[in-house]
C-alpha cells in the first residue's frame, strides 16, 4: 500500500509542477496595446476595426492588413496569416491572437476572431417578422 | 400542452421510484419494490410520450412552439427535420433523458439479478429526475408568445421557421449526437453500481456487472467522438480531426477517466484490488460527464472559442451546480463514511525487498501507473478546458489557453501510454517469472527499435516523437504477439489485445499526421497553376451547386495524375457570414486537403475605386485622371421605351485625359432591361475603369442633374486587362492520417469483443475463469 502511495505522490507532484507551469506559459492573456508591446509572448489584443484606415489582402504572402483600435483607443496596423475572417465587415469587436513585431511596428496575428451581435439567440421582432 | 403536462408527470412519477427504491433499500418493505419497478416504468413511458410529441410538433411544423420556431423550417427534408429535435439545449437534454430512462428499463432486471435493483435504481433513478427537472427548467413546449411575452401577440402561429444551421445540415448531425449521448447516459449506470455498492457495503460484487457497462459507455463515447473528430475534419475543415475545443474536450475527458477506470477493474476482478480507486474513477466518470456538461452548457465559457456558448440562463446554471454538488456529495460521503472498513486485499501488504520487486514487475502495477497517466491525462486536459473559468476567477476576466498546451502535453502521456500499453500486456499477476517477462519481451522490443530506427532515418523526427514512435511500435508489436497467442487458445478473450493494437495504430497516425502536417496558405488565381506541398493546383472556377453554395473547382496534380476537389464557400443569410467546407483528395498514404478562405474579387475591390460627384461641365483630377463631364447620353425615344418596358440605355459622355496625353472621350452607362438596371462600365487606356454609380437627375433644371462614378484603377492588366478572381486557400498535406481512422476502428471492434465476453460473465453465476491475455 506504502509503495502505491509514494509511487502516486511523487507522479502527481511532478505533475502538479509542470502542469502549472505550462499553464502559465501558454494561458493567452486579453491585453491592450500597450501590454501587447511590453510582452514577447503570445497575447490575445482586443479592440475594433478602423473601417476609415485601409485594409487590403496580398495574394503574394496571403496576408490581410487592417489596422484596428484596442480598447484604450490606441490604433495599431494588424497583419494577419490568412484571409480577411469571417463575418469581419459586420464585427462589432475583434480580438487578434499573437505577438507584437517591435521592429515592423505592427501586431503579427496567427488567428482573428470577430464578435458578431448574436444571431443564435433568436429575437422576438425576428418571431413577427416570420408571421 | 400534452408536452409540458408529460414532463410534469414524468418528474412525480420519477419521483415516486425513488423514493420507493430507497426505501425497499433501507426497509425491505416488498410493496416498495414493486411499486419503484412500475413507476419507474411508467416514467420512461412518459418520456417516450413527451419526445414523441416533440417529434411530432417538429415534423408537423407547429411552429408556435419557440423551440419548432427557432430550429426548423418548411424547407428542410426529413432526416434534417428530425435531428431538429436536439439542436438546442431543449431538445439535446430531451435525447440525454431519453435514453438514460431507456437504459434504466434495461437496468431494472440486469441489476436485479445481483440483488443490486433497489440500491441501484434508487442512485439510477436519482439521475434520471435530476434530467427531469432540467427539462422543466428548459422547456421545449414553451409558446413563442409566452417565449417573448408582451413582444408576440397569444395565439400567433409564425408562417415559417427560423430553420437550421446550416453547420449542422449534414448527415453526421442526423447520427453524431445520439451515439454522444447513449455513451453520456451509459455512463450513469457504472456510478450507480459503484455508490449502490458502497450502500450495501459490497465492495467485491459490484465490479462483475459494472465493467461491462463501463465497456460499453467507453465504446458508444469512443465512437461519438470519432465520428464528431470525422465531421471536423471532413465537412467543417478545422483543419484537422482535433481542435482541443471545449466541445471535443467535452467528451474525451470523460472517456478517458473511462478507460482508466476499466483497466483498474480489471486489475480487481483478477487480484481483488483497487477497490477504492475502482470506486472513485467509476464515480468520476460520471462526475466528469456533469462537469463536461456544465462548461459547455452553462455558458461560462463565454466567448473564448469558435463556439458559441449560448447562455441557457440562471436556472439551468444553478441546476448543473447544484447537480456536480449532489452527486459528488453522495459519492464522497459515502466513500469517507465507509473508507476504513472496505478491505484492503492481502496482496497489497508487502515488506520484504523480493515481495517489493514483486510488485513493481506485476501486471496490476503497471495497470496502474496506466491508469494513473490516463486519468492525469483527463485532468490536464480538463484544467485547460477549464482556463476561462479559473482566470475569470483569479484575474477577473474569462482567458483560454492555446492550444500548444495540449500538443505538449500528449508527447510524454504518448510514451507513457505506449510504452505500459506494451508492458503490461507481458507481465502477470501478482508477480511475474522474470526470465519468461523477458523472452516475451525480447521480440517486441526488438522489432520496435528496427522500426524506430527505420523511420527516424526517412523522416528525421524530434527527440520526444522518436521515443512517442518507440512506444507505439512497442506497444503494437507486443500486442500482436500476445493477440497471436490468444487467438490459438479462446478468441474471446482477445479484446484487450485487439483494441491495444487498434490504439497504437491510432498513435503512429497522430504522430504523422500532425508531427508532418504540411500547411500552405496559397492564393490561386484563376488559370494559373501554383506549385504547392509537391503537388500543382489550378484554380479552374466557380459553380453555383444550389440556391446558395457554390463549388470551387481546383485541379489538383501530381506525377501526371490529375483530380479535381471542389471545396464549397457560400454566404448563408442564416448565420451572416461566410461558410467554408473544404475538401479532401484521400490516397492511401496521405490526404491532401484543401480549405477555402475566401474569394478575393478584383473588380469588386471597393478599395482601390475612387469615386467623384460631377455636374454638366466639371472638370477634377481623379486618381490621377482629368476628367470632364459633358452631358449625358440619352436615346431620343425615352419617354416611350420606359413606357413600353424595352430596352433603355443612359449613358454619361466623359472627357478624360492622362497629364501630357491627348484626351479621349468614353461613355459609361446604365443599362435598363425588363426593370432590371446593369452597368455598362468603360475603360479608359486600357488600365482604369469608369463605372456609373449613381444618377441623380433633375428634370426641371438639367444643370442640377448630377452623376457620380467610380474610377478604378486595374493594376493587374492580365488577360488584357481584366484580373481573375483568386481563391485563397490553406492546403495541407496529411499523411497516414488513415492509421488513425484505422486505429480507431480496431480499437472500437476490440472493445466489442470485451462486451461480449464480460457481459457473458455477468451473467454466468460460475466465478472468475482463467484467463490468458
Amino acid at each position: 500500500m506504502k509503495i502505491k502511495v509514494i509511487v502516486a505522490s511523487v507522479i502527481v507532484v511532478a505533475f502538479v509542477i509542470f502542469g502549472s507551469y505550462s499553464f502559465l506559459e501558454s494561458n493567452v492573456e486579453y491585453t491592450d496595446l500597450a501590454g501587447a508591446m511590453a510582452k514577447s509572448k503570445k497575447v490575445q489584443l482586443k479592440g475594433t476595426w478602423v473601417k476609415e484606415k485601409p485594409s487590403s489582402f496580398d495574394p503574394s504572402k496571403s496576408q490581410f492588413t487592417f489596422y484596428m483600435a484596442d480598447e484604450a483607443g490606441r490604433e495599431c496596423k494588424v497583419v494577419l496569416d490568412g484571409a480577411a475572417p469571417n463575418n469581419f465587415e459586420l464585427a462589432t469587436s475583434v480580438v487578434a491572437k499573437g505577438r507584437y513585431v517591435r521592429d515592423g511596428e505592427y501586431f503579427h496575428a496567427s488567428e482573428v476572431l470577430t464578435k458578431c451581435p448574436s444571431k443564435y439567440e433568436a429575437q422576438a421582432d425576428e418571431v413577427k417578422k416570420a408571421g | 400542452m400534452l408536452g409540458g403536462i408529460l414532463v410534469k408527470v414524468t418528474f412525480v412519477l420519477c419521483l415516486t421510484s425513488v423514493l420507493s427504491y430507497f426505501l425497499h433499500h433501507l426497509r425491505g418493505t416488498p410493496g416498495a419494490l414493486t411499486l419503484g419497478r412500475w413507476t419507474y416504468r411508467f416514467a420512461a413511458l412518459a418520456i417516450v410520450g413527451t419526445a414523441a410529441t416533440l417529434l411530432t410538433l417538429i415534423l408537423t411544423h407547429q411552429f408556435q412552439y419557440a423551440y419548432v420556431w427557432s430550429y426548423s423550417s418548411r424547407e428542410l427534408s426529413t432526416p434534417l427535420l428530425v435531428s431538429t429535435f436536439y439542436a438546442g439545449q431543449e431538445g439535446s437534454f430531451m435525447l440525454w433523458t431519453l435514453f438514460t430512462s431507456l437504459i434504466g428499463l434495461f437496468l431494472i432486471r440486469h441489476s436485479g439479478k445481483m440483488g443490486y435493483e433497489s440500491a441501484v435504481m434508487s442512485i439510477y433513478g436519482l439521475i434520471t429526475l435530476s434530467l427531469v427537472l432540467m427539462l422543466i427548467a428548459k422547456n421545449p413546449f414553451t409558446y413563442v408568445w409566452d417565449n417573448w411575452a408582451g413582444e408576440v401577440k397569444e395565439g400567433f402561429v409564425p408562417a415559417n421557421g427560423r430553420g437550421l444551421n446550416p453547420l449542422l445540415q449534414n448527415y453526421w448531425m442526423v447520427i453524431h449526437p445520439q451515439v454522444l449521448f447513449s455513451g453520456f447516459a451509459a455512463m450513469a449506470v457504472p456510478y450507480s453500481y459503484a455508490v449502490a455498492a458502497l450502500m450495501k457495503r459490497d465492495y467485491a460484487r459490484w465490479i462483475k456487472p459494472a465493467t461491462p457497462w463501463l465497456a460499453f459507455a467507453g465504446l458508444v463515447l469512443g465512437l461519438g467522438i470519432m465520428m464528431g473528430g470525422f465531421w471536423a475534419y471532413e465537412t467543417l475543415g478545422w483543419g484537422g480531426y482535433w481542435g482541443w475545443d471545449p466541445v471535443e474536450n467535452s467528451s474525451l475527458v470523460p472517456w478517458l477517466v473511462c478507460i482508466a477506470a476499466l483497466h483498474t477493474t480489471l486489475s480487481q476482478r483478477k487480484t481483488g484490488g483497487f477497490i477504492r480507486t475502482n470506486l472513485v474513477l467509476t464515480m468520476l466518470t460520471f462526475m466528469m460527464v456533469l462537469y463536461s456538461t456544465f462548461l459547455t452548457r452553462s455558458g461560462v465559457l463565454g466567448d473564448t472559442s469558435v463556439h458559441s456558448f449560448v447562455d441557457p440562463g440562471m436556472w439551468v446554471y444553478w441546476l448543473l451546480i447544484s447537480l456536480i454538488v449532489v452527486f459528488l456529495g453522495i459519492g464522497a460521503a459515502l466513500l469517507v463514511s465507509r473508507w476504513k472498513e472496505i478491505p484492503w486485499p492481502k496482496i497489497h501488504r508487502q515488506s520484504s525487498t523480493s515481495q517489493f520487486l514483486d510488485y513493481f514487475t506485476s501486471r496490476e502495477f503497471a495497470l496502474f501507473l496506466g491508469a494513473s497517466a490516463l486519468f492525469l491525462l483527463a485532468i490536464l486536459i480538463s484544467f485547460g478546458t477549464s482556463t476561462p473559468v479559473i482566470t475569470d476567477i483569479l484575474q477577473g476576466k474569462k482567458s483560454a489557453i492555446d492550444i500548444s498546451f495540449y500538443a505538449t502535453w500528449s508527447v510524454p502521456f504518448g510514451i507513457a501510454i505506449g510504452l505500459l500499453t506494451g508492458l503490461a500486456q507481458v507481465l502477470w499477476w501478482s508477480k511475474s517469472d522474470r526470465r519468461s517477462v523477458l523472452r516475451s519481451l525480447s521480440t517486441p522490443l526488438f522489432l520496435a527499435l528496427v522500426s524506430t530506427i527505420v523511420v527516424s532515418v526517412l523522416v528525421l523526427p524530434t527527440f520526444g516523437m522518436t521515443f512517442v514512435l518507440f512506444g507505439a511500435f512497442f506497444a503494437l508489436f507486443s500486442n500482436i504477439q500476445v493477440g497471436a497467442r490468444v487467438v490459438r487458445g479462446n478468441p474471446k478473450f482477445m479484446g484487450g489485445a485487439v483494441a491495444h493494437v487498434g490504439l497504437a495504430i491510432m498513435i503512429l497516425g497522430f504522430v504523422a499526421s500532425s508531427a508532418y502536417d504540411n500547411k500552405q496558405t496559397v492564393s490561386l488565381a484563376r488559370g494559373t497553376p501554383v506549385e504547392t506541398l509537391g503537388y500543382r493546383l489550378t484554380y479552374v472556377g466557380y459553380q453555383p451547386m444550389d440556391n446558395e453554395r457554390y463549388a470551387f473547382h481546383v485541379t489538383v496534380e501530381r506525377d501526371g495524375n490529375a483530380f479535381t476537389i471542389a471545396p464549397v464557400m457560400y454566404y448563408s443569410s442564416y448565420s451572416d457570414g461566410l461558410m467554408r467546407n473544404p475538401d479532401i483528395l484521400n490516397r492511401l498514404t496521405h490526404d491532401f486537403y484543401l480549405a477555402p478562405l475566401s474569394l478575393e474579387e478584383p473588380g469588386a475591390d471597393s478599395v482601390s475605386a475612387v469615386t467623384g460627384v460631377f455636374h454638366i461641365g466639371d472638370s477634377r483630377t481623379i486618381a490621377g485622371l482629368q476628367i470632364s463631364f459633358i452631358g449625358f447620353e440619352l436615346p431620343e425615344t425615352h419617354m416611350t421605351s420606359t413606357m413600353s418596358n424595352q430596352d433603355l440605355t443612359i449613358g454619361a459622355r466623359f472627357s478624360v485625359a492622362i497629364a501630357g496625353s491627348p484626351a479621349v472621350q468614353i461613355v459609361p452607362a446604365k443599362h435598363v432591361h425588363n426593370g432590371k438596371v446593369s452597368d455598362v462600365p468603360a475603360r479608359f487606356a486600357d488600365r482604369y475603369e469608369v463605372q456609373i454609380v449613381k444618377l441623380t437627375p433633375d428634370t426641371e433644371n438639367r444643370q442640377n442633374s448630377t452623376v457620380e462614378i467610380a474610377v478604378s484603377d486595374l493594376l493587374h492588366p492580365v488577360n488584357g486587362g481584366a484580373s481573375p478572381d483568386i481563391l485563397v486557400a490553406e492546403a495541407s498535406v496529411k499523411p497516414f492520417i488513415n492509421l488513425v481512422w484505422a486505429g480507431l476502428i480496431i480499437l472500437l471492434v476490440g472493445f466489442g469483443v470485451t462486451i461480449v465476453r464480460r457481459s457473458q460473465e455477468a451473467s454466468h453465476k460460475n466465478d472468475l475463469k482463467e484467463e490468458t491475455s
